[in-house]
């Protein structure tokens, strides 16, 4: 009982988009589907939507080849947003629901009720190019659940989207799971990969590198992880004198520190109070998913959202 | 893609979406306004013509091989024609003798004379007209001209009685043929009768023009608006590219055809009143001949046939050439090569309404591109073949038929390129191996 997608391949002219991608997504989940920019997910989900052909490869749902699936099986958020901009919200979202065959009086009920939850009921009779991006979000949102799919596939989601509205798209999510839906959602927001999903594939140049349960994956890593706080001192130079011990992220709250297999985490603790710091926290955990994709891809997943360094080469010198 | 969504009923939803989006704009209204306001200066442009007309002065030839019976023509005819002229204003028909019929001809084609009159007495006695129209001869005075026939004819047997002779009165048989020789498939027809067909041929041809070609980019500025807006990719996945296309089409057809009816019924009505009118204005015998004579029933059904299967081919194209661009300013270069192709047909119409029919307008008028042009000009002014009929909607059904696959499969790949045109090679790629 699962959405299982088995060697895809697809090309465009030179470009190998998708390079035999196979993953298995559980029913009843929310399944996080991780890549770098340029990695392979919007391909793979317009496949999966049938709005493109893999060259090779199959996709199953429920043990059903998706070719004979209904269309109404899916529900897409794409990531590129985008709605009618003169047409009413919910004239919209009766179109929409009316071409996945849900009856017009069904969808407007269920769509002044979706409105309502989100605390948007007055956004019905606006158009869309008088609502702000992020809740013009929303409604693409409801745009994509209204006609009650197996299966979401959610594009980048939280893009774009204030953390109030974060916050009540996730609970959205959660809601959709309890009721037996399927979500397979792309991010580069690791923390929210973290804090919903059970499961994820990694991807990269149209491959999974790795795939499973995220406590697997984790625990398949090997290593583990100190998130330690001391007062007063967040540069911790001291730590470069304890072998097999490695920082990862210096913050002036909490720094994440790698801890090689085979060394006591607790040799961190002992150190930092040898030299006399005031611990506040300290925390031995398991490594983040940001750095088992970086194992894995070689690069974090927002790469492209940062500057390179001030050195970096001249790829045109 | 290989799923088999079927084309009902998200065609027309599609449909429904798209006719109500058009129908409530403003743009609709305002061009629906102007163009009714248009179609009724245009429905009274006889009468508009006719006042112009009043001023000028018609000069007809007049011949006989009867020097006498030329001159009592000559003098009885232009007495009568002038007899409305108010004093001091230019004679309305100025009419003089030429030495043979081919002179009168000639005065035609030159320009020198407006119409031609030529005059014979039967071995019976009776007088023979033949009158030749020329192009600028006016319809009203046609009639006139006719009816001072007769009035000839019945001062002719006056004088001939006066002279002692006793015989009955033979009416006059009068012949119009119109000096360019217009024709219906050979068979001469009368000036006037081809005068209301031209004009019936131009409103039609520039109205099928304006519906293939603007209501045609209406759909390709749609497809592109969906782009532009991003909203493309929701519908794609809600719905397949045929029925988006095919909905998309019959929507905007819809509209198309709301807005046509809106400008279609105010024309008519000036044209059911066109004449009352000009009596009102003019007076009695200042009537025009009413252009709905020349609007026979089959013809307006052909009209509707191709307004229907013209706008569908053009349409489906116009999607496909909407979907391969992602901003408006580009459509206009994309959209060019059809539009010339719409426009070569306009042309080939314009040809083909001098009522002749060459080889290369015949074949013109089956090609399904242009058929929607050059066969309803050729069905207004001249004379067509029932199998030419057949052949030429068989050819554009067919090809309908095609191009709604082939523009689906360009649809489906080009409506998710975004800043980015796809060269010749991938368009024949999505059409051979479609998503």
């Amino acid at each position: 009982m699962s959405l299982v997608l088995d060697g895809l391949s697809k090309r465009f002219g030179r470009v190998l988009a998708l390079d035999g991608l196979s993953f298995e997504a559980p029913r009843g989940q929310i399944f996080g589907f991780l890549g770098a920019n340029g990695a392979g997910k919007t391909t793979a989900m317009r496949i999966i939507l049938g709005v493109l052909r893999a060259d090779s490869g199959t996709i199953s749902w429920n043990g059903v080849v998706h070719d004979g699936l209904p269309r109404r099986t899916w529900g897409y958020l794409p990531e590129e947003r985008g709605l009618y901009p003169r047409m009413t919200i919910l004239d919209q979202l009766v179109y929409f629901a009316g071409l996945y065959g849900v009856p017009r009086d069904q969808a407007a009920r269920e769509g002044r009720a979706w409105l309502a939850r989100f605390r948007v009921p007055d956004f019905a009779d606006r158009r869309a190019d008088e609502l702000s991006k992020g809740n013009q979000q929303k409604v693409q949102f409801l745009a994509a659940v209204l006609h009650d799919p197996d299966v979401l596939l959610m594009d980048e989601p939280f893009t774009g989207l204030d953390p109030v509205n974060v916050a009540l798209l996730r609970e959205a999510f959660l809601e959709l799971r309890d009721r037996g839906k399927t979500i397979i959602f792309s991010t580069h927001q690791m923390d929210a990969v973290e804090a919903m999903c059970e499961s994820v594939a990694i991807t990269d140049r149209g491959r999974v590198v790795v795939s499973g349960s995220i406590r697997d994956i984790k625990r398949a890593a090997g290593r583990r992880m100190v998130k330690l706080s001391v007062e007063g001192d967040h540069r911790l130079e001291w730590l470069s004198d304890i072998p097999g011990v490695r920082m990862i992220r210096r913050a002036i709250d909490r720094s994440e520190i790698e801890v090689d297999p085979g060394i006591d985490p607790d040799v961190i603790l002992a150190a930092a109070i040898g030299h006399g710091a005031r611990v506040t926290h300290f925390e031995i955990a398991d490594p983040s998913l940001e750095q088992i994709f970086i194992d894995h891809v070689g690069r974090p997943p927002d790469e492209d959202l940062t500057l390179a360094s001030a050195d970096a080469e001249d790829p045109a010198a | 893609m290989s799923r088999a969504d079927p084309l009902l009923p998200n065609a027309l939803i599609v449909a429904r979406r798209e006719y109500v989006d058009r129908v409530r704009s403003r743009m609709f209204h305002a061009s629906t306004i102007v163009l009714a306001a248009l179609s009724v200066l245009v429905a009274f442009a006889p009468i508009f013509t006719k006042a112009v007309d009043r001023g000028t002065t018609t000069h007809l030839a007049v011949f006989s091989s009867d020097a006498g019976l030329a001159d009592t023509t000559t003098a009885n005819l232009g007495t009568f024609l002038n007899s409305q002229r108010t004093p001091g204003q230019a004679p309305l028909y100025a009419l003089g003798r030429v030495p043979s019929a081919e002179a009168a001809q000639s005065a035609i084609d030159l320009g020198l004379a407006d119409g031609a009159l030529l005059v014979e007495r039967s071995a019976g006695g009776r007088i023979d007209f033949k009158f030749y129209t020329g192009e600028s001869i006016a319809a009203d005075r046609q009639q006139l001209i006719s009816v001072g026939t007769f009035l000839v004819a019945v001062l002719d047997y006056t004088t001939a009685n006066r002279a002692g002779l006793t015989q009955p009165f033979l009416f006059p048989s009068l012949d119009m043929v119109a000096a360019a020789g217009p024709s219906a498939g050979g068979a001469p027809i009368s000036g006037s009768e081809f005068a209301g067909r031209r004009i019936l041929g131009i409103v039609f041809v520039v109205l099928i023009f304006i519906i293939l070609v603007i209501y045609g980019m209406w759909v390709a500025a749609g497809v592109v608006a969906e782009k532009t807006s991003r909203v493309m990719e929701l519908i794609i996945s809600a719905a397949s590219p045929r029925q988006l296309v095919i909905g998309k089409v019959l929507g905007i057809g819809g509209a198309g055809v709301t807005q046509y009816v809106c400008v279609l019924i105010p024309a008519l009505l000036a044209l059911g009143v066109e004449e009352q009118v000009s009596t009102l204005l003019f007076g009695p015998g200042g009537s025009i001949a009413p252009s709905l004579v020349a609007l026979a029933p089959p013809l307006l059904l052909a009209y509707g046939a191709f307004f229907v299967l013209g706008f569908c081919l053009y349409a489906l194209i116009y999607a496909a050439a909407g979907s391969l661009v992602s901003r408006a300013e580009d459509l206009q270069v994309m959209a060019l090569p059809l539009s010339l192709i719409a426009i070569a047909g306009y042309l080939f119409a314009v040809v083909a309404l001098s009522g002749g029919t060459t080889g290369f307008i015949r074949i013109a008028s089956y090609v399904p591109f242009w058929s929607p042009f050059v066969m309803l000009t050729r069905l207004t002014v001249g004379r067509v073949e029932p199998w030419e009929l057949v052949l030429c909607f068989a050819l554009l059904v067919v090809t309908i038929a095609i191009t709604v696959v082939i523009a689906a499969r360009v649809y489906a790949a080009g409506v998710l390129l975004y800043g980015q045109r796809p060269g010749l090679q991938a368009i024949v790629e999505a059409v051979r191996h479609p998503a």
